[in-house]
């Protein structure tokens, strides 16, 4: 009869609520998500990015990662390291930590986010000397 | 039991709150005078709707009091309180193939010694001549590359540069998020395709040893 009504949903927000502690922090999660949803949470990378996976939500919709709080409110797709890509883009099932095929090698380098637009983006250059020289007239 | 009373008092009743081609009275008319009246045959065109003084007057409600924007609206309102379809980007994310043919990078022997060996096959092969190559001989006296420039606004994504790579030097990565506010970021060089290879490998190799069986 509760369900019949939707009364479990009204019990499903005082779960959220409770999960979060409380309305302001439910609040601040949803100006900051979007969303709030219950998950379990599997991972946390060292960059303190967040995994959770809740199967109760539709393929795609079931996991999904809270950015670092140091990020505040400039989170941006790109952070996520390569490490955790594969298990939140639903490649493969295995966690980082339990995948034996992730090779962890020391000249592997650490993740950096998409910094377009930023002063230490990324500027071409040429990689080789210039093999044409420009003609310097010299004095009379 | 409530709710099969209230749909019988609909039925019975009025169909002012009901759209008249739906209700199930019509429904009845419509099959017992159509044109095909076979059993096991249903009729799926476009009825003359009909012309007696109830049907009449039930249209002319229906015109008069906009029930269809009641119902309208109700169907809005219903789906406030449904679970939405569509993901919640920066947060979920969609499946991805290990196949993905995404941004480039260089990649290293475990050794950290780099792959490319500068044979240029990825150079010839490419449809959009994105890739520029010059090659010299190192101090220690094995062959390399000094430029590796691909134009990442030439580049339609093919994946050519990668099967033609005998070495697994040049791949497709799987990022797709490196989208720039100018154009000359897009330029990628020799050692920001290394660091990407380097940023990447974990994934990278993760996505080769899941296609290995199809290689």
């Amino acid at each position: 009869m509760a369900k019949f009504l939707g009364l479990d949903k009204l019990g499903l927000l005082i779960k959220t609520i409770q999960h979060y502690g409380g309305i302001r922090a439910s609040l601040y999660k949803l100006y900051r998500m979007d969303e709030v949803k219950i998950g379990k949470l599997v991972g946390t990378d060292k960059y303190g990015n967040k995994y959770f996976e809740n199967p109760r939500f539709f393929y795609s919709r079931n996991r999904w990662v809270e950015y670092a709080p140091k990020y505040g409110m400039d989170y941006d797709g790109s952070q996520v390291p390569a490490e955790w890509y594969g298990w939140l883009h639903y490649k493969t099932d295995l966690l980082p930590m339990n995948d034996p095929s992730r090779p962890k090698y020391k000249w592997m380098a650490d993740h950096t986010e998409n910094r377009s637009g930023f002063p230490e983006q990324y500027t071409p250059y040429s990689t080789t000397t210039p093999k044409i020289e420009a003609w310097k007239p010299t004095k009379q | 039991m409530q709710s099969l009373k209230l749909f019988n008092l609909a039925r019975n009743g009025s169909h002012f709150v009901r759209p008249f081609s739906v209700s199930a009275g019509a429904m009845q008319k419509a099959t017992a005078s159509g044109p095909s009246a076979t059993p096991g045959y249903v009729y799926v065109n476009d009825k003359e709707p009909s012309m007696d003084m109830n049907a009449i007057t039930d249209r002319a409600a229906q015109t008069l009091f906009w029930t269809e924007l009641v119902r309208g609206f109700g169907v809005t309102l219903a789906h406030i309180f449904k679970e939405p379809a569509t993901i919640n980007y920066p947060f979920e994310k969609g499946p991805l193939s290990p196949r993905f043919r995404g941004e480039h990078a260089l990649r290293r022997y475990p050794s950290g010694e780099e792959r490319c060996i500068a044979c240029k096959l990825c150079e010839a092969i490419c449809p959009a001549q994105a890739i520029t190559i010059e090659a010299e001989e190192r101090a220690d006296g094995s062959r390399r590359t000094t430029r590796y420039d691909i134009d990442m606004t030439k580049c339609i994504y093919c994946g050519f540069c990668q099967e033609a790579c005998p070495v697994d030097a040049i791949v497709e990565g799987p990022n797709f998020e490196f989208s720039t506010e100018t154009h000359e970021e897009l330029l990628y060089n020799k050692e920001k395709l290394l660091n990407n290879g380097d940023k990447w490998e974990s994934e990278i190799a993760s996505n080769i040893h899941a296609d290995h069986l199809y290689r």
